[in-house]
This record gives structure tokens, sequence and C-alpha cells, in this order.
């Protein structure tokens, strides 16, 4: 897949090649002993692991150490707190996903005033600029993704229904351009599908607000949840509902993918590619280390996937076999 | 309050609430006392301004300032959240949308890629789908007061009228097209419209920290290519709001003279980039054409970055082009930075050392002795913050101010009312005009 969506300046994506390491780069890395912290809206996904085991393997390869995870658990709070902290540490440089829009802004902004090496993932609040607050963002193409997941769900549904899209209250880039791709493709193919909306403040109310949607919408034929998180709860509720809707979602989670292997409920995945994503995180944060310029966004293609497909694609964004869940239900 | 501020002897009352509202839109914050030290009213007065001021939802005094003996003084502060902005930018090849408060501050924006050679009402269609997310999506609940749309060239400004009532010339391939009133009957806000290259310089004045902007030359380049100047810190217009249209300027190439849009600018450098890919000279585009069906300019950019020595020829003689122009404008101007911005330069470093290269090589020395030339850091967003600079302007420069401010908002402004009312008609006209024109013929299968 290319890269269809535009950087949160309108900026046109640069591809991961572009901020690839040479051996004179990994080694003049090694001679500096770098130390990072990596800050991440949370730990307790697979998205954030496999992210995690990207940006180590990468830095570790380095020689730079990773001195510490904040995982602040979607609280924008925990974040401010933990950049003020860090800021004044002794790390050369900061990894953040930041968790909000402007109320982390100006916590963020601090960083790079502070003399550290700030480099974004996923998210930028609004005013921030490449270069002054911050080197580089590094994202999937989710806009991509959302148009990816509006595909997949389309075929699923017939002419003339309603169609949910779950999605997350909080002003976060990433889950913007999902949103609104995942509305124009349906606007622009499917016009015929009304897109009813509901969004949750916090993961733990996914399943109620998927609860109100199908109140108000007895007739919903087709559900896209933003991330996988959530879309395991609305796949709970579904269940426990007796409601067998298709589902797309974005992220090819553990739990998400044996969905998708059983092909029931969930439909469809846009599969982000959280490995290669953390690796290109963590080769921006070494070339900016090394004053050697990188470009203000790297966007990585996200990769559509279907139950018949979904075994070879987990082990294409996992690196590893499928788990034997999968391999059961797919060779029944 | 709305009443008791009509009931008043209006031009008085108006002219000091416009003055205290101005004064404290200038200031990040401001006690009555420093008020009324600068506007040189009465104490009564300026207690009686601000409570009306705060009745309407335009100032507040809730935070206390440093106490220099005494009690702490209460700050008064202009609520910039009283209403909000909504704003894009149109460009060849990207549409992006913003919501920004009353300070010109974006608060949220998004960009994506459009074709706006495509038919207008698709484009529109597209925008107004857009701010209408952004509607949604902040549930702010606060009033849209305006509109700021940059469009990709000059847009011709004569009416004296305070609100557009109908839509200028635009120099986009559209051909004519009801964007202003479409706009301002849906959204039921004036609109204002400006060409891009002016929004992005304002954009990049109002963003920049450093006083080098006060004197800047900003460059935009894509199909076309335009110059915005700064000087003392204003932007400079020209007569018709036509400055800076450096990509008329004529080039030499291959022994013959063509304007610098049609040698240098996006479609020249997609041009040069297919045939290099269709007669075999780089394999690196030969690729992407085979891949694509095309080579676009971005395509080149991304190509030559990446090193393949086409690509960079290619880059290279554009920002050559470019840069002659450029030097032109630096040695009249005498810039302390000049600003390269649009498609082709954001995926690029080569044409911009290209254009480093001529200008300093064709300017007096005393011009480039301290002169700094680099890419912009904004992107897009510099339309965004530019469009919505040109909508505070139009809401709070203070004639406007001062014939509002004791309405609480310029949407109960007679003027605009009479504009929306216009603008209204404009679209049920044309719609009855559609409806009654006859079905196109069926196209055989």
């Amino acid at each position: 897949m290319s890269i269809t969506g535009l950087g949160p300046h309108g900026e046109r994506a640069a591809p991961p090649s572009r901020v690839s390491l040479g051996p004179e780069d990994v080694a003049a890395a090694c001679a500096r002993d770098f130390s990072v912290a990596v800050v991440l809206h949370t730990v307790d996904s697979d998205w954030s692991r496999q992210q995690l085991a990207g940006i180590s393997s990468t830095l570790g390869a380095c020689g730079t150490i990773i001195s510490e995870v904040v995982d602040c658990g979607f609280d924008t709070d925990s974040q401010i707190q933990a950049l003020e902290r860090l800021k004044e540490g002794p790390v050369d440089a900061i990894i953040s996903i930041p968790v909000a829009n402007a109320s982390v802004a100006d916590a963020h902004a601090t960083v790079s005033r502070a003399g550290k090496c700030l480099v974004l993932n996923d998210n930028v609040p609004t005013g921030l600029l490449p270069e002054r607050d911050y080197k580089s963002l590094i994202s999937a193409d989710n806009f991509g993704l959302g148009l990816a997941g509006a595909e997949l769900l389309s075929a699923h549904v017939d002419n003339g229904r309603e169609i949910g899209l779950l999605s997350f209250e909080e002003d976060f880039y990433v889950i913007n351009e999902r949103e609104i791709s995942f509305g124009r493709w349906m606007k622009s193919h499917r016009p015929d599908l009304a897109i009813r909306t509901q969004r949750f403040r916090s993961i733990d109310e996914a399943g109620s607000a998927t609860r109100k949607l199908l109140s108000d919408y007895p007739g919903l034929a087709g559900l896209f949840v933003v991330w996988d998180t959530p879309a395991m709860q609305a796949v709970e509720l579904l269940r426990a509902e007796g409601r067998n809707i298709p589902m797309t979602t974005v992220d090819l989670g553990r739990e998400a993918a044996i969905e998708l292997a059983r092909g029931e409920i969930v439909v469809g995945i846009a599969a982000q590619q959280p490995y290669k994503q953390g690796v290109a995180v963590a080769q921006a944060v070494i070339l900016s280390l090394l004053d050697h310029p990188v470009p203000s966004w790297v966007a990585l293609p996200g990769i559509p996937v279907t139950p018949e497909i979904v075994v070879e694609s987990y082990q294409r964004v996992w690196s590893s076999t499928a788990p034997p869940e999968i391999l059961e239900i797919r060779s029944a | 309050m709305r009443n008791q501020l009509r009931s008043r002897p209006n031009d008085g009352v108006a002219r000091t609430l416009a003055r205290v509202l101005d004064l404290v839109r200038s200031q990040e914050s401001v006690t009555r006392l420093q008020i009324e030290r600068t506007t040189e009213l009465g104490r009564a007065i300026v207690a009686d301004r601000i409570a009306a001021l705060a009745a309407l939802g335009l100032v507040d005094e809730n935070m206390l300032g440093n106490a220099t003996g005494g009690r702490a003084p209460r700050l008064v502060r202009f609520n910039r959240n009283a209403a909000s902005i909504l704003v894009a930018t149109l460009d060849q090849t990207a549409l992006g949308v913003a919501m920004a408060d009353l300070a010109g501050n974006l608060l949220m924006e998004h960009h994506e890629a459009i074709d706006l050679s495509a038919s207008a009402e698709v484009s529109t269609n597209r925008l107004m789908a857009l701010f209408e997310w952004l509607l949604e999506k902040r549930r702010g609940g606060q009033s849209v007061w305006g509109l700021g749309i940059s469009l990709p060239g000059p847009v011709q400004t004569a009416s004296d009228d305070i609100f557009l009532t109908e839509t200028p010339p635009m120099a986009t391939s559209w051909g004519p097209f009801p964007l202003v009133e479409t706009l301002m009957a849906h959204f039921e806000a004036p609109v204002w419209l400006q060409g891009s290259v002016e929004t992005m310089t304002m954009g990049e004045l109002k963003s920049s920290d450093s006083e080098r902007a006060k004197n800047m030359l900003f460059v935009k380049i894509g199909k076309r290519i335009g110059a915005g100047m700064v000087i003392d810190g204003n932007l400079y217009r020209g007569s018709q709001g036509a400055a800076g249209l450096i990509g008329q300027s004529p080039m030499e190439i291959y022994g013959r003279m063509a304007p610098l849009d049609q040698v240098a600018g996006s479609d020249a450098i997609a041009r040069e980039g297919q045939k290099s890919a269709q007669n075999g000279s780089s394999p690196a585009l030969e690729e992407i054409l085979d891949r694509n069906g095309q080579v676009t300019a971005i395509d080149v950019g991304q190509a030559a970055q990446s090193g393949d020595p086409v690509s960079m020829e290619i880059m290279a003689r554009s920002g050559r082009m470019i840069g002659r122009a450029v030097a032109g404008l630096a040695n009249l101007l005498n810039p302390s930075t000049i600003v390269l911005s649009g498609s082709v330069p954001q995926t690029d470093d080569i044409l911009l050392a290209a254009v480093r290269e001529a200008v300093y090589g064709e300017s007096h020395p005393l011009v480039t002795r301290d002169l700094r030339i680099s890419s912009s850091r904004l992107s897009s967003s510099a339309g965004l913050v530019g469009a919505a600079m040109v909508v505070v302007e139009g809401i709070f420069s203070p004639n406007i101010l001062r014939s509002w401010v004791a309405l609480g908002s310029p949407l109960d402004l007679p003027e605009f009312q009479r504009a929306l009312a216009i603008a209204r008609e404009a679209i049920s006209r044309r719609a009855g005009v559609r409806e009654a024109e006859p079905a196109p013929p069926a196209v055989p299968r």
C-alpha cells in the first residue's frame, strides 16, 4: 500500500528508508553512549509491546540504553509530570506519544526548550512545529488505515443501511485521520450508507458506548472501531447481546487476530506495523542525536487483512508465528 | 445586557467598548488600572465597560495578578474561546482545514490530498464535510464568527463592503462558482478569501518567534510560484493584492523565454520527470511511472532525495531558476530571511540548496551577509494560521469592532444579516436554475 494521508502540517510522507542507519551512524552512536526515555500512552496493548520491541532492539544495537519507559495510562497529568521530570534528568532524548492535544502541548514544547531531543510517535499536539519543538513524527498512514477499514467493511453491508463508527473522544491526530478517511471512503463509494458516530472517553467506556449505539440505532448493519482494544470490548458486548454485526478495526492485536480468524464478527482489520514503526522511531532518534536532518513526518503503510490471510499477515506484522488458536481456527 | 447597551447613546459607548476590548486583546492580560492609564478613561467608565464586555462573554476577570503591596489585582483577559473560526487552505493537490480561536490560534487541523482540478462543487462539498466534522468533534457549542479560505492564486478584493456578499474573481480552474455564498449560507457566518501566498506569509509571520520574520521574503513553490513580502513587520500586498507574482518573470530556457511558473514550477518538474521516465534515463522514475501511471513533482522530489541523479538535476535546475528570480527581489528588499514553502520544497532539500546557491551568487554581498534561507517549518499549516489571521483582522479591525461590540457578536450586525440574505438568495436562485436545466442526455453504454 502507498501512503494516502498527509502529515499533521500537510507534509508529504517520507518512507522509513529515509531514516535508515548506516554502519557509520551505528558506530558513532555506540561511541556516544546515549540514553533515551520512552513515554507511552499505554504499555498495555500488543501494539505498544511491539513498538517497544522495535525501539529497544534498534537502540540496543546502537549502544543506546532506554533508561525508563513511562506508562501514562492515557492520562494527561501523568504525561505532563513525566515530561517535566524527564526534561530535567540525564536522558539525551525522549520518545513520546502525546496522549491528548492542547492539554499536553506545552509539556512537550518545553522538552525541546530544555535541550532534549524529542521524537514524537503517532501524534502531534496542534501548534507544535518540527525542528523548533520536535525532530520528527513517526506514524502509520492512519488515513490509509481508515480507508482500508471502510473498504473491508463495505463488502459485508447491504444497501441503504446504517453503520456505526465507534471512536475516541480525545482529539488525537491518528484517530482523527482514521475517522475522517473512513467517512470519506463511505461517502464516495457507499453514499447509500448512513454513518452513526458514538465516541468513548476512555477504553473502559467502549462497551457502554457500543451499547448506546445499538440502542439508538437498532438497525445497525456494520461497525468500524478505531482501534483493536476498544473493538474487543465491542465484540464482547455484541456477543453478549446476541448481535452478529460485521465489524472492522485497526491493529492486528492477538485477540483481534483470533476474532478475525473466526470471521464471525470481525471481518477485516487494517493492520499497522508497530515493530517496524518502533524501529523507525529509534532510527530517527539516533540520527537526530547525531545531528543529521530527519524528515518531519515518516509514515509506514497499513496492511488490509481478511480472515483468509490472517495467518501470513500475523507473521508479517509480528515477525513471529501465529498463535495456535488462529492456526487451529483457520485449519478447521 | 444587549438591550441595556442598545438603549445607551451607542456611538460613545461602542467606541470605548472597542477601545477597551482592543487593548485587552493585544495583551496577554491587563489590570483595570493599566486600562485606565492607557485609555485615559475614568475608573467608573472602565469598570462599566469591563462589566459589559464580561456580560457579553468577551472578557473575563478570573485570574489574579501579582500584588504590589495591597490586594492582588484582578487580571482582565480576552476570552479567545467566545466563538470559533473555521479556516481552510485549498491547494492544487491538498486541502487543509482547521478550527481556530478568536486569537487566531489553531485548535485542531487536518490535511488531505485533493485534486483541485475536479469540479468546484466536489471540492466545496468536501471542504464543508470537513468543517462539519470539526464542529462535531470539538462540540464546544460556540458559534462560528467567520470562515477564512486560502486559495491557490491571488483574490481580487475590490468591494468596499464590510463583508463579502459574492465570490470575487479567483485564480482557480473552477470558473464561476459561488464559494462565498455557499459557505456563508451554510455556516451562517461571514467569509473571507485570500490568496495562499499572502495567507502563508501571514502564518509564517505570526508563528515566528524571530525578529528576522519582520523582513521576510516568503516563496511558495507549486504549480505557480509566488512571493509574499513582509516589510517592517507588515505584509506588502500591492494595489490589487497581486504583489509578488514572480512566477510571471520571464526566464530563458533552451534559448527561448518563458514564465518562471512554466519552466520551474511543479508542472515543469513533473513534465521533466515523466520525460526521463519514458526515455529510460532515470530507472527510479521509470519504476514510478510503471507503478502509478504518471510521475508527479513530488515523486521527482522524493526520488531526488533518495539519490536519483536525474531527479536531482531536475530539482537543482528548477531551484537555480527560482533562485535567480528570488535574488532579484532580495536585492530590492534586503530581507533578513527567505522562507521556501509549497509542495515541492516540502519533499526535497536539493531545490533549497540550489535556490541558496543562486541567491548567494547573484545578490549583493551586503544583502546576503546575514541572510538566512530555509524551508518552512509550518508547511501547509502556515496557510491555515494566515487565514485565521485574515478573519481575526476582519472581525476586530477598529472600525468593524466598533460597529458590533455593543451587540456582542459580529453576526448580529445588520450588514452581515444583509450579506447573508443576499448569499441565501443567490444560492436558492442557483438551485432553481439548476432544477430548471434539462437533464443531460444519457451516455450510451
